[in-house]
């Protein structure tokens, strides 16, 4: 079984409660199991928040796009938008061995995803950042 | 996205219901930002708590380490799976006590 959906929005926080009802339609419609939806959830959230918040710091207009695919045991996603390079493979890891008074605030989303996706790349494509991953699951999961 | 609030046994109890994402999780940023006077423990019940993100995480974070400079007790209780699992590559199991459910948290805190 093949499902596909895309989800086009602009750099705007306020777009973020509809592409979640959309993704989480999508996921719905398709049968994607438990855990895949939520690790998807993540991403999506990790990498847009990302890319309104700090990719496009001179304010400008821009446009993000979801691209998301369920084959029989798999769901893959590439995200792109045109905003500022961000390469999150230089993102710094958070420490994971530091006690509570040193864990910094941040560095966690990015680590995350890449920790939870089964594959993960980023390229930069002319104006646009494209992240890409896969997420795998037994074809009868739930 | 909802936050209860209770006592038991001393212990001040903030239920989470919901998403904790971009969007959510700076009402509980607020809520969590000031302990409040006389408070021996805190315990944060996910049971009802549906999905959370980095955001999410980070509000999490920074009330354990607000506890923790207080000399008060935190602890979380009622993760489903993947919330757990959430907790676990984040390295968070390690930092901060989770409980099965609000009972046993609260026999832990006392």
């Amino acid at each position: 079984m093949i499902a596909e959906i895309d989800i086009r929005l602009s750099n705007q926080l306020s777009e973020l409660d509809r592409v979640v009802e959309e993704l989480e339609a999508f996921l719905e419609e398709a049968e994607v199991p438990t855990r895949a939806r939520f690790n998807i959830n993540l991403a999506v959230d990790e990498f847009v928040s990302n890319a309104i918040n700090y990719g496009y710091p001179d304010g400008r207009a821009g446009e993000i796009d979801i691209h998301l695919a369920r084959r029989d045991d798999r769901l893959a996603m590439t995200l792109r938008d045109d905003g500022d390079a961000f390469d999150p493979f230089t993102a710094p890891e958070p420490d994971l061995d530091a006690s509570i008074e040193d864990r910094r605030i941040g560095g966690l989303g990015v680590h995350l995803v890449r920790k939870l996706a089964d594959e993960f790349s980023y390229r930069r494509e002319g104006e646009r950042n494209v992240v890409s991953l896969t997420l795998k699951f037994a074809p009868d999961a739930t | 996205m909802q936050i209860d609030r209770n006592v038991e046994k001393d212990v001040v109890v903030t239920s989470v219901t919901g998403r904790l994402d971009s969007s959510s999780s700076h009402k509980l940023d607020e809520y969590l930002a000031v302990i409040p006077p006389d408070s021996r423990a805190l315990l944060l019940d996910f049971a009802g708590l549906t999905y959370i993100s980095s955001a999410g995480l980070r509000v999490v974070l920074k009330a354990t380490k607000l506890a923790r400079s207080a000399g008060v007790a935190l602890a979380v209780c009622g993760l489903s799976p993947q919330v757990h699992e959430v907790f676990d590559v984040s390295g968070f199991s390690t930092l901060i006590p989770i409980h099965p459910d609000r009972a046993a948290a609260l026999v832990a805190l006392a």
